[in-house]
C-alpha cells in the first residue's frame, strides 16, 4: 500500500434514513466519487471506516451494509460529539471522506460451516446486521449452519433496521427473535430483556458460535448464560469500542496491553479479550 | 575518518548547510535544544544532553497533514506535499539514535507505513556524538546502550580534547564525510584514538536495571494496589511523555478558521484524561493512577510483547524534568518486588 492511509477518499452522501424515533440515529448511504476508490475500497463485515467532516474532524464508525450490497456502504451513526453531530446535520447531497476499511472483521472462515447466533442490544447492531445480510446472500447462505438473531432494544422506536427486520422475521433460514424491554400500544412482539430471551432461546452450543454486541450492561449479564449454555470462551465473539484517531495502529489511544483496538481489534473472541487487561 | 578542532565548528555546520537543513544543539535559557540552524555560530557541542529528544525531526509537535476550504457541498482538500529534503541532525547522543530505530518498528509496523516518518527518517543524516560524562539519572546501559555507542549513527563522532573525530558507519555517511569542506583527514593516531573511545564506551557506567522477568511481572500486578501508591505524587502534567524520546501518541485535528484550515496531527499524552475518553461518556482510564499505569506498562510490557524491545532507551529525561521526581527507574525497580 503506497497511498497516504491518513488521507480520506472523497464520497457522496446519497441517502440519510432516520432510524429511530428519538431522531438520533441516522443510516447514511456514501457513494464513492470515483470509481477505483470504490474498486479498491474491499471490505469484510465488522470492519469500521474513519468518516470524515473537514472542520470538524474523523470519527470511527462500524461499516452497517455488506460487502454484498455493491455500489455503496452504509454507516449508522448516533449523534453524539462533534462529528457525528455535523453528520447529523447534512443532507442528501453533502460531500465528506471516508478512511479505510480498518480493522480486522468477523471471521468469516471461522464462522463458515458453523451455526452462527447473533446477539445484538440497541445501537450495536449495526455491524452485525452487516455479517446478517453477508451470510443471508444468496451465494453464502449455504456456507452457514442454522442462524439465529436474538436483537433487542429498549423500547420499538429504538430498533434499527425495521424494515429489514420484517424481511428477516419472514424468512424460514433465518430465526429471528426481536424483544423489547417494554413495549408501547402498538407493540405485538415479544418484550423482554436480551439475557432472559437468550436464555429462553437456549441455542445449541454444538458446533456454534455467538457473536454478541451491545452496551456493556448487556453484555455483562448475557455472557453467563451463554456459559451456561456450555459455548466456550474462543466461541464468542465481540467488537470493542474505544476512543481512536488513525485508525491504523500509530497513534496509541486505542491501545490495551498489546493490542491496538483499531487494528488488532475491533473483533476479538473472549478467549482472547481474557489475555489483555481489562483496560477498555 | 575526519576529524575538526572544536573552534572549527561554526565552519564545519556552515559547510553541513550546503548538504540540507541542519539540526544541532543550540543554548536556550533554560538548557539545550535540537534546533534548525541559521547561523552557523549557533550550534554547540558544550552540552550533556537536550531538554527534548530530538525526535521532533522526525516527528514535529504539530504537523500539517490536509489543507481544506470548506465550501457548501463539504470541502475542498489537498494533501500536504511530503517532501522533507534532505536534513542532517548533528550531535545526538547514543539513547537518542536508538529511541528512531525503536520508533521505526512502530512507525512501519504490519505493512502499514506512516509516510510522514518513513519520508523524514530516509532523508535524515544522523550524526551520533558520545558521552564523555554520566547523569545519575540516565540508565541507558540497560538497553545495552553505552556512552560512544555508534550503532544505528551514520557518522559517528567522539570528543578528543579539542578535536573531535568523525567516523562514517554508513554508505551515506561517508558520501557526506567525504565530500565535506572544513575537515581534516585524521591520521593513523586518531583511528586509534577514536577506537580507543568507542572501546572505552561501556567503561562510563549508568544505572541499570535487571529487565528479566519485568514485562510479564507487569501485566501480572496490573491490578495491585501498587499503582495508586506509585501515581500518588504524579501531576499528570505529562511532560515525561512530551520530553520521551520514544513517546509517540498523537491526536489528529482540524482547525479552522473562518473557511479555511488544516487538518494536523499533533503530539498528545496518555497522561491527560481526555486521551481516552469517548463521546459517550465513557473513559477507561479517568483515574491517574490508571494513566499512569498505562505509560509503564505501554513500554516495559505491551511493547515487548509486540515488538520484542522496551519502549524506553534510558535517556534520563522524563525522571530529569518530572515536577515531582518520580523517576521511571525506581518505578520499574519497585514494580518488580510487588
Amino acid at each position: 500500500m503506497n497511498q497516504n492511509p491518513y488521507i480520506p477518499i472523497p464520497v457522496e452522501v446519497v441517502k440519510i434514513v432516520t432510524e429511530v424515533d428519538t431522531n438520533d440515529i441516522k443510516t447514511f448511504r456514501l457513494k464513492f466519487l470515483n470509481k477505483e476508490d470504490e474498486e479498491r475500497f474491499k471490505y469484510t463485515p465488522g470492519q469500521f471506516g474513519e468518516l470524515s467532516v473537514y472542520g470538524k474532524g474523523e470519527s470511527p464508525i462500524g461499516i452497517a451494509s455488506s460487502p454484498t450490497q455493491p455500489g455503496y456502504v452504509e454507516f449508522t451513526v448516533q449523534k453524539a460529539g462533534l462529528v457525528t453531530s455535523a453528520l447529523h446535520d447534512l443532507e442528501e447531497g453533502a460531500r465528506i471522506g471516508i478512511r479505510g476499511p480498518l480493522g480486522n472483521s468477523w471471521p468469516i472462515d471461522f464462522l463458515k460451516g458453523k451455526n452462527i447466533v447473533v446477539v445484538g442490544g440497541g445501537f450495536a447492531f449495526t455491524t452485525l446486521r452487516s455479517l446478517i445480510n453477508y451470510m443471508l446472500y444468496k451465494d453464502h447462505r449455504s456456507q452457514f449452519g442454522n442462524i439465529t438473531v436474538i436483537y433487542g432494544a429498549r423500547n420499538p422506536g429504538l430498533l434499527l433496521y425495521k424494515e429489514e427486520l420484517k424481511d428477516w422475521e419472514a424468512r424460514s433460514d433465518i430465526n429471528t427473535i426481536i424483544t423489547v424491554d417494554k413495549g408501547d400500544a402498538g407493540w405485538k412482539g415479544r418484550e423482554g430483556f436480551v439475557p432472559t430471551v437468550c436464555k429462553e432461546a437456549a441455542p445449541n452450543p454444538e458446533n456454534s458460535v455467538a457473536v454478541i454486541c451491545g452496551p456493556p450492561i448487556m453484555i455483562r449479564f448475557t455472557l453467563p448464560v451463554f456459559f451456561d449454555l456450555k459455548f466456550e470462551k474462543p466461541n464468542i465473539l465481540t467488537s470493542l469500542e474505544m476512543r481512536m484517531k488513525c485508525g491504523i495502529g500509530k497513534c496509541g489511544r486505542c491501545n490495551v496491553g498489546s493490542k491496538y483496538v483499531c487494528k488488532d481489534g475491533p473483533v476479538f473472541s473472549f478467549e482472547e479479550l481474557d489475555r489483555i487487561p481489562r483496560d477498555f | 575518518m575526519k576529524k575538526f578542532a572544536i573552534e572549527n565548528l561554526s565552519g564545519v555546520i556552515a559547510s553541513l548547510q550546503q548538504k540540507g537543513k541542519v539540526f544541532a544543539p543550540v543554548k536556550e535559557k533554560d538548557g539545550f535544544y535540537f534546533r534548525e540552524i541559521a547561523d552557523p555560530g549557533d550550534a554547540t557541542l558544550d552540552f550533556y544532553n537536550t531538554v527534548m529528544s530530538p525526535k521532533h525531526l522526525f516527528f514535529p509537535q504539530t504537523e500539517d497533514m490536509i489543507k481544506y476550504r470548506i465550501n457548501k457541498e463539504g470541502a475542498d482538500s489537498a494533501p500536504v506535499p511530503i517532501n522533507s529534503g534532505p536534513q542532517i541532525l548533528f550531535g545526538v547522543r547514543p539513547p537518542d539514535v536508538r529511541s528512531f530505530e525503536l520508533m521505526d518498528l512502530l512507525f512501519e509496523e504490519g505493512g502499514i507505513i506512516d509516510p510522514y516518518w518513513v519520508d523524514k527518517r530516509k532523508n535524515t543524516i544522523v550524526i551520533g556524538y558520545a558521552f564523555d560524562s554520566v547523569d545519575p539519572l540516565d540508565f541507558y546501559n540497560t538497553f545495552d546502550i553505552h556512552a560512544a555507542d555508534p550503532r544505528g549513527s551514520d557518522i559517528f563522532m567522539v570528543r578528543k580534547d579539542g578535536t573531535v573525530l568523525a567516523r562514517a558507519f554508513t554508505g551515506k555517511g561517508e558520501a557526506l564525510l567525504d565530500g565535506l569542506a572544513g575537515l581534516e583527514n585524521a591520521s593513523a593516531a586518531d583511528e586509534k584514538a577514536f577506537e580507543d573511545a568507542v572501546k572505552k564506551g561501556p567503561g562510563l557506567k549508568t544505572r541499570k536495571l535487571d529487565l528479566n522477568g519485568v514485562a510479564k511481572k507487569l501485566e501480572a500486578i496490573f491490578d495491585a494496589p501498587y499503582w495508586q501508591k506509585a501515581s500518588m505524587a504524579c501531576l499528570n502534567c505529562g511532560v515525561c511523555t512530551f520530553v520521551c524520546p520514544t513517546c509517540s501518541c498523537f491526536d489528529i485535528c482540524d482547525e479552522t478558521l473562518f473557511r479555511d484550515g488544516r487538518r494536523c496531527r499533533t503530539w498528545d499524552s496518555c497522561m491527560f484524561t481526555n486521551f481516552t475518553l469517548e463521546a459517550s461518556g465513557h473513559n477507561p482510564r479517568t483515574r491517574a493512577f490508571q494513566r499512569f499505569r498505562q505509560r509503564i506498562n505501554h513500554k516495559f510490557s505491551y511493547y515487548v510483547s509486540k515488538f520484542g524491545v522496551t519502549s524506553c532507551v534510558g535517556c534520563g529525561r522524563c525522571s530529569r524534568y518530572c515536577p515531582v521526581n518520580i523517576d521511571i527507574f525506581s518505578v520499574v525497580e519497585k514494580a518488580k518486588e510487588v
